[in-house]
C-alpha cells in the first residue's frame, strides 16, 4: 500500500508541475460551467413561462430532472475527451525516457505500479469533478434540489471515468509514443459511446453484447438518482479489467525484453 | 554475493548473451568489459530483474531474481545507461521518491536523502530540477539513487560514457568510495577503465564470456606472447633452426605444410617486435619468404577494439 502510495503521489507531481493539470482542470471547469449555465438559464426560461401560465408552486420543474440530470449525461459525454490527457503518459512516457527500468528494478509488484498509476489519474480526475460541482453549490443557495441524484451523478462519473482511465493506463503501456497514447484511448473511448448509440437498434443478442460494451448507457441510471449495484458492479469490472491488461501488460514486456 | 550461471537471453532468433557465468564475491568491484553490442546491457538488466533470463539463472545475496524478485532487489541499486531521472521533479523530490519505493522506512528518509546527496556531491543541487542538470550531475544524482537504500550489490552500466574527462576521474574515485561498503559490478567498453577501478575482470564479447581474470594478469597476458606467423620456402635447408637462433624468439612451432611451403608460428618475447629480424634471418640464409604476418589472438582483438578510447589516454589513466 505504501508503494501503491508513493507512485500515486508521483503522478499526481507530474501532473501538477507540468501546465497539464491545470489546463485540465480548468478546462473541465470553464465546460461543465458552460453547460451549466445554458441548462439553467433554458430551465429558468421554461419555469418563467409556466408560471405565467399559473402552474408556479407544487407543479414547478423538477429542477434535477430538467437540469441536473441532462447536465450530468452531458458532462459523462466530455470526459470522453479529458480522460486520454490524463492517461496518455503515464507508461508511454516512463518507456520513452527510460525511467521504467528504475521502477521495475524497484523493489515494487506489477499490481502496486499499476494501482499507484491509476489512483493518481483517478485523484486528478476526481479533483476535475470537485472543482466543476461547485457550479451546482448556487442551485442550492437559491433553490431546493434533491442532494441525492446529484451525488450519485457524481459517484457514477467518477466510476465512469475511471473505467476510462483503466483502460487509458493499457493503453498507454502498448507504445513509447504519448501521442500515440492518447490517440488510441482517444479512438477507444469514441468507439465505446459510437456503440451504445448503434446499440440502439440492434436485435437481442446485439443488444446483449452492446450492452456490456455501452460504458454510456449504464451511467443513466446514477443521474436520476439510482445507485443500483448492477451498474456499479459493470464499472468496477470494467476497471478491474482494464488495471488486469495493463498489469498483464507490463509483465509481458519484461518477456519482450 | 552474485552468482550468475549460464545466463543466456534470445531476442527473437538473436542470442544477445550466450551461456555467461560468473560469481562476485562480496565487497568486490567486478568490471565487465566488452566492445559495445557484446550484451553487457542486458546481463545486467537481468542481473537487477529487469528482464528474466531465456535460460539460466542469477542470485543476488542469497536470493534468486525469479523465484524471490522483490527480496533480490531490495538489496541491488542500479544505475542504468541512462540515468532514470524524471525532468520535472527537483533532486531532493527525486530522491524522496526512490526512498519510498526503495522500502526505506519513512523515518530515515530524509536523512537518507541528506546522506547520499552528500556522498555524490550533489547536496547544492536538491532544488534544482531533475531536467535542468548537466550531464555529469545526472551521472551523481544516478548515483545518488542507486545507494539510496544501502544496498549490498551496486550495478553500474558505464557509469563514465558520455563523462567530460574531469568529471570521469570525480566518477571514478566516487565508485572506489563506495567499494568498502558494497559489492560492485560496472560495465565499461573502455580497456582502462577497469585497471583504475577494478578487482576483477570479465571479459564479454558477442554475448561470451572470452576471458576472467585481474586486470594485471590479463595485460601480462596480452602483451606477453607475441606471435608471428611465417610461411616459408623451406626446401633444402632447416628453416625452424635459423628462426630459433633468432635473438627474442622463444618458441617455434610447424603450424602447416603445403607441398614446397611450411608455415611456422613464431614466438618472441613480451613487447618485442621480432618481424624485420625474422625476414632478414630469412632471406639471409637463403630461404623465400612467402608470408610474413602478425598473429592474433581472438582476445587480442578484442582488446584492440577496447583500448581504442573515446578518452585521451592520460586521463584514462588517471
Ligand atoms: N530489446 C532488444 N531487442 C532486440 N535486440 C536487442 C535488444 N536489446 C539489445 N539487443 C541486442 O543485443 C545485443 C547486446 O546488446 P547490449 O546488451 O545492449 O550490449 P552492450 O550493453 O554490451 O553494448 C546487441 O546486438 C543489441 O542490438
Ligand atoms: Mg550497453
Amino acid at each position: 500500500m505504501r508503494n501503491t502510495l508513493a507512485i500515486a503521489r508521483r503522478e499526481l507531481h507530474a501532473y501538477f508541475s507540468s501546465p497539464i493539470a491545470y489546463i485540465m482542470v480548468g478546462l473541465f471547469a470553464l465546460l461543465f460551467g458552460w453547460m451549466f449555465y445554458s441548462f439553467l438559464s433554458f430551465f429558468s426560461e421554461q419555469s418563467l413561462r409556466m408560471s405565467q401560465f399559473g402552474m408556479a408552486g407544487p407543479q414547478a420543474l423538477n429542477v434535477n430532472e430538467m437540469l441536473i440530470r441532462p447536465l450530468l449525461l452531458q458532462a459523462g459525454i466530455i470526459i470522453l475527451i479529458f480522460v486520454p490527457t490524463l492517461t496518455m503518459r503515464t507508461f508511454a512516457e516512463e518507456k520513452r525516457s527510460g525511467t521504467i527500468e528504475l521502477l521495475l528494478t524497484s523493489p515494487l509488484t506489477d499490481w502496486e505500479i499499476v494501482l499507484g498509476k491509476f489512483l493518481g489519474a483517478v485523484g486528478l480526475y476526481a479533483v476535475m469533478l470537485l472543482l466543476s460541482s461547485l457550479n451546482l453549490v448556487w442551485l442550492f443557495v437559491y433553490g431546493d434540489p434533491e442532494l441525492a441524484p446529484v451525488v450519485t451523478g457524481f459517484v457514477g462519473l467518477l466510476l465512469l471515468g475511471a473505467g476510462f482511465i483503466a483502460i487509458g493506463l493499457f493503453l498507454s503501456n502498448l507504445t513509447r509514443n504519448q501521442i500515440v497514447a492518447g490517440l488510441l484511448t482517444y479512438a477507444a473511448l469514441l468507439m465505446l459511446l459510437l456503440v451504445s448509440w448503434v446499440g440502439e437498434s440492434a436485435g437481442p443478442v446485439g443488444k446483449a453484447i452492446v450492452s456490456a460494451l455501452s460504458v454510456f448507457q449504464h451511467f443513466e441510471d446514477f443521474s436520476k438518482g439510482v445507485v443500483d449495484t448492477q451498474h456499479v458492479i459493470y464499472y468496477l469490472s470494467v476497471i478491474t479489467f482494464g488495471l488486469f491488461l495493463t498489469a498483464r501488460s507490463v509483465d509481458a514486456d519484461r518477456w519482450r525484453g | 554475493m552474485i552468482e550468475v550461471q549460464q545466463l543466456t537471453k534470445r531476442y527473437g532468433p538473436f542470442t544477445a548473451v550466450d551461456g555467461v557465468s560468473f560469481n562476485v564475491a562480496k565487497g568486490e568491484i567486478l568490471g565487465f568489459l566488452g566492445p559495445n553490442g557484446a550484451g553487457k546491457t542486458t546481463t545486467m538488466r537481468i542481473l537487477t530483474g529487469y528482464m528474466p533470463p531465456t535460460e539460466g539463472r542469477a542470485r543476488v545475496a542469497g536470493f534468486d531474481l525469479q523465484d524471490s524478485p522483490i527480496e533480490a532487489k531490495r538489496r541491488i541499486g542500479y544505475l542504468p545507461e541512462t540515468p532514470p531521472l524524471y525532468p520535472d521533479m527537483t533532486v531532493r523530490d527525486y530522491l524522496l521518491f526512490v526512498a519510498r519505493i526503495k522500502g526505506v522506512p519513512p523515518g530515515d528518509q530524509a536523512g537518507r536523502v541528506q546522506t547520499v546527496m552528500e556522498r555524490t556531491h550533489v547536496a547544492d543541487m536538491g532544488r534544482r530540477h531533475c531536467g535542468k542538470l548537466s550531464k555529469g550531475y545526472r551521472q551523481r544524482v544516478g548515483l545518488a539513487q542507486a545507494i539510496i537504500h544501502n544496498p549490498d550489490v551496486l550495478v553500474l552500466d558505464e557509469p563514465t560514457a558520455g563523462l567530460d574527462p574531469k568529471q570521469i576521474i570525480e566518477t571514478r574515485q566516487l565508485i572506489r568510495s563506495l567499494a568498502g561498503d558494497h559489492t560492485i559490478v560496472l560495465s565499461t567498453h573502455i580497456l582502462p577503465e577497469v585497471s583504475q577501478t577494478c578487482q576483477r575482470v570479465v571479459i564479454i564479447n558477442k554475448g561470451r564470456v572470452v576471458a576472467e581474470d585481474t586486470p594485471d594478469n590479463l595485460t601480462a597476458r596480452l602483451q606477453g606472447a607475441a606471435s608471428v606467423y611465417v610461411q616459408v620456402d623451406a626446401q633444402g635447408g632447416d628453416a625452424q633452426a635459423v628462426l630459433a637462433g633468432i635473438p627474442g624468439v622463444t618458441t617455434v612451432a610447424v603450424a602447416e605444410q603445403q607441398g614446397p611451403l611450411t608455415g611456422y608460428e613464431v614466438q618472441s618475447e613480451a613487447g618485442r617486435d621480432i618481424r624485420r629480424s625474422v625476414a632478414s634471418a630469412l632471406v639471409g640464409a637463403g630461404f623465400g619468404l612467402v608470408e610474413l604476418r602478425p598473429m592474433r589472438m581472438s582476445l587480442e582483438e578484442i582488446f584492440l577494439q577496447l583500448t581504442t578510447s573515446d578518452v585521451p589516454e592520460e586521463v584514462a589513466r588517471a
